[in-house]
């Protein structure tokens, strides 16, 4: 009797285990999508975004996107972004453990890490020209310009229109139409 | 010949027409061509502009759709192209990502869907839709693509783009197809009115035709009365000369008597001259002498030859002017115009009557259809006999026309009447009642010259010249015998030395010889004509004056063929007229020698 017990409750173990393994893989693959769909994000926000013609460096000069702290793209973003390029400037990303105000940076997305936390490298580039973007799911408590969040199982953003402001960067208005929320 | 000819012809009218409705089917043409190249242009010019507003539609689609499509908002995607719902003229709308795949669509019917995936950009208008893909792009970056397409056309919207054009084309059909048919009616009339015209000249020939049979018919009809009447009147003529020569011949002796019946004969043989007179007159081959005279005074003096001839039975009353106004016509002719009109009247008056002759002054005024406006004089002659119908008025001035039996007119009576008074610039009319007698009213148009008389008007006339012309010597030539005779024997008793000659030959041989002071041809003879006997003659004695003696109808013609300065003697003439016309030359010529 004791022995079938065990039997049953090894199984259900095993069930349990199996069940819980697939749920951990459709977890990771749906993470993967998500970061796909965030990376092509990243560079697809280009285009809506102006940033004053000194912050540029030429017609011609790449349009930086950083990435500091924790990476969670990987080869993904290097990927989604080769080959493109928006109003003649060439898309190139960087990854960064510190961020500043004159790294040079266009689009920065901030995750923080142990150099500089979040909320840390947001206040560095405060002013400056730089579209900030963060994300709900790295755990965000500070929001950069471009806020990154799940919405109804599909990745939309808000947008702080008063920090673009301040950073001197204008957001076209298709974009703002886009959001889920737009702060002024 | 025929007077069709011509008009079966066309005529440069008809062409002129002709070319005319040619130049309206190249006009239809000309506007077809320009009217169909018009609406070609029409129509490439709307649909570029309907696909270029499609386009446009397109553009502003892509450029609002950009950052949904970037950011794969599909429901934002979808309220784009489902605001196309409310365009009707949009059948289709879709958007396509940067890979071409289809990510939003509207169609409004199931048959025409959006194609699934989109591989190149182009504009099309075909199956009367505009079909167009224009490209999502931001800053550079292309997102996708967007789709649509409108529905097709239908006719009404076609008919409507043309709808002007259409109009001014037929209208300019209309325009045309009334000028063609304004020349096309215009031509036909004047294709009837030729045809018209081709019966006319048709029928005026034939008219003309039957005309001049009737004029023949009524000639040889008037030749045959003629010749009846006429023969019957000389043959009375010929009785009473020839009555009066067997009385003289068988007492001659009787010298009392024979004057009586020589008397007799000379009158019948001047009714005899005055016959043909009026036949010459009549026919007008008798050159008419026109003198300035006066009316009212030769009625005075024919007073008494009028009541011979009426006789006892009938009144004869005058009631003449004293305006002396002279009219110009051939005074013989107008006393036998009054003669025959008293003849007429006695006729119409065989019971006795009253016969009364008035002369006035009438004005014609402008506007006359037959006379000249001015002055006239009116010689009336009016009888109570028993009148004339309307229809023997209507003819009566017609030559040979006469309600008399034969033998006893030669209807040339009236007719003799009109032809002096149209000679003399005016014309003869008749009023009459049947049973009320007759009214024939002679105008006469007054002469420019003074009012002269005979004397007057010919104050060098010399006096007849009865005594013996002795020495003279006269060259009588004469065809025929018994002229010649005559003539000779009258001469000699006038005193002349008488030379003969039966020809022209003869004549000229004589003249060789002798030295004649005038000469008296006849005219027509043969071999040679008086006239041409006269050319030689002059040239072999030039100077010596030639008269000529004509019984020949025509007196015109003969003047014509010696030039104007001719003398001619009108056969029968009687021995006063011989002496006078050859004492009268001599005369002259005398004083043109002195």
């Amino acid at each position: 009797m004791r022995a079938r017990r065990a039997g049953m409750a090894r199984w259900a173990a095993l069930s349990a285990a199996l069940v819980a393994g697939l749920a951990e893989g459709r977890a990771a693959r749906a993470d993967n999508l998500e970061l796909a769909v965030k990376a092509t994000y990243l560079y697809k926000l280009a285009p809506f975004v102006s940033w004053p013609a000194q912050a540029m460096g030429g017609p011609t000069a790449p349009l930086a996107i950083c990435v500091q702290g924790a990476d969670p793209f990987g080869a993904v973003l290097d990927r989604a972004v080769s080959g493109q390029a928006v109003a003649g400037h060439p898309l190139v990303v960087r990854r960064l453990a510190r961020l500043g105000p004159g790294d040079g940076c266009q689009i920065a997305y901030v995750s923080g890490g142990p150099a500089q936390s979040q909320a840390q490298a947001l206040q560095a580039v405060d002013g400056a020209p730089v579209l900030t973007v963060t994300d709900e799911a790295r755990g965000a408590q500070a929001k950069g310009i471009v806020h990154l969040l799940l919405d109804g199982g599909k990745v939309r953003f808000s947008i702080d229109a008063g920090q673009a402001d301040r950073n001197g960067v204008a957001i076209s208005s298709k974009l703002l139409a886009l959001a889920v929320a737009v702060k002024r | 010949m025929s007077p069709r000819e011509p008009i079966s012809r066309p005529s440069s009218a008809s062409v002129a027409e002709r070319r005319l409705v040619n130049l309206a089917w190249a006009a239809v043409v000309a506007l077809l061509a320009i009217g169909a190249l018009l609406a070609a242009r029409t129509e490439v010019v709307a649909r570029r502009q309907e696909v270029r507003q499609v386009e446009v539609q397109a553009d502003i689609l892509a450029a609002s759709v950009s950052a949904a499509l970037a950011f794969d908002d599909r429901r934002a995607m979808q309220e784009y192209v489902d605001a196309f719902r409310v365009n009707h003229a949009v059948a289709g709308a879709a958007i396509y990502d940067a890979a071409g795949r289809e990510v939003a669509a509207f169609q409004r019917d199931k048959a025409h869907a959006p194609p699934p995936s989109i591989k190149a950009l182009r504009s099309s208008f075909s199956g009367r839709r505009v079909t167009v893909t224009r490209a999502v792009a931001e800053q550079g970056a292309r997102l996708g693509t967007v789709y649509l397409e409108t529905a097709p056309e239908t006719w009404a919207m076609v008919l409507g783009r043309h709808s002007s054009l259409a109009l001014l084309t037929v209208l300019a059909f209309l325009l045309l197809a009334m000028v063609t048919g304004a020349a096309a009616q215009l031509q036909e009339r004047a294709r009837l009115l030729a045809e018209a015209n081709a019966r006319l000249v048709d029928e005026m020939a034939a008219r003309g035709k039957a005309e001049e049979a009737l004029r023949q018919s009524q000639k040889m009809e008037a030749l045959g009365q003629l010749t009846g009447g006429i023969a019957h009147d000389f043959n009375n003529l010929l009785q009473i000369v020839h009555g009066a020569f067997e009385l003289i011949r068988r007492k001659p002796g009787d010298t009392a008597k024979v004057a009586a019946w020589s008397e007799n004969g000379i009158a019948a043989a001047e009714r005899g001259a005055s016959l043909t007179r009026q036949l010459l007159a009549f026919s007008r081959s008798q050159k008419l002498e026109l003198r300035p005279f006066v009316v009212s005074e030769l009625i005075a003096d024919m007073r008494e030859l009028l009541a011979r001839t009426l006789g006892p039975d009938i009144a004869l009353e005058f009631e003449l002017d004293d305006a002396r106004a002279p009219v110009m016509s051939d005074r013989t002719q107008l006393e036998l115009a009054v003669l025959n009109l008293a003849i007429n009247a006695r006729d119409a008056m065989p019971e006795g009557g009253r016969l009364t002759i008035c002369t006035r002054i009438r004005q014609v005024e402008p506007g006359d259809p037959v006379l000249e406006p001015g002055e006239y004089v009116e010689l009336s002659v009016a009888d109570t006999g028993e009148g004339m119908s309307r229809d023997v008025i209507e003819r009566a001035f017609d030559p040979f026309f006469t309600t008399k039996g034969v033998g006893k007119g030669t209807g040339l009576g009236l007719s003799q009447v009109y032809g002096v008074a149209r000679q003399a610039g005016g014309t003869a009319s008749i009023t009459s009642t049947a049973g009320q007698g007759a009214v024939v009213t002679l105008l006469l148009r007054r002469a420019a010259a003074g009012a002269t008389g005979e004397g007057a008007a010919e104050p060098a006339e010399p006096q007849p010249v009865l005594a013996p012309q002795g020495g003279r010597t006269v060259l009588v030539v004469d065809d025929e015998e018994a002229v010649r005779a005559l003539a000779s024997e009258i001469l000699e008793l006038l005193g002349y030395r008488v030379l003969t000659a039966g020809g022209g030959r003869e004549a000229l041989e004589i003249l060789e010889a002798e030295a004649p002071d005038i000469m008296l041809f006849d005219y027509a003879m043969p071999e040679m004509n008086g006239a041409e006997l006269a050319k030689l003659a002059r040239a072999r004695r030039p100077g010596v004056p030639i008269v000529f003696a004509s019984g020949y109808a025509d007196t015109a013609q003969v003047e014509a063929a010696l030039g104007g300065e001719a003398v001619i003697l009108r056969k029968p003439f009687n021995m006063e007229t011989l002496a006078q016309t050859l004492g009268s030359l001599l005369a002259r010529r005398a004083d043109a020698g002195a």
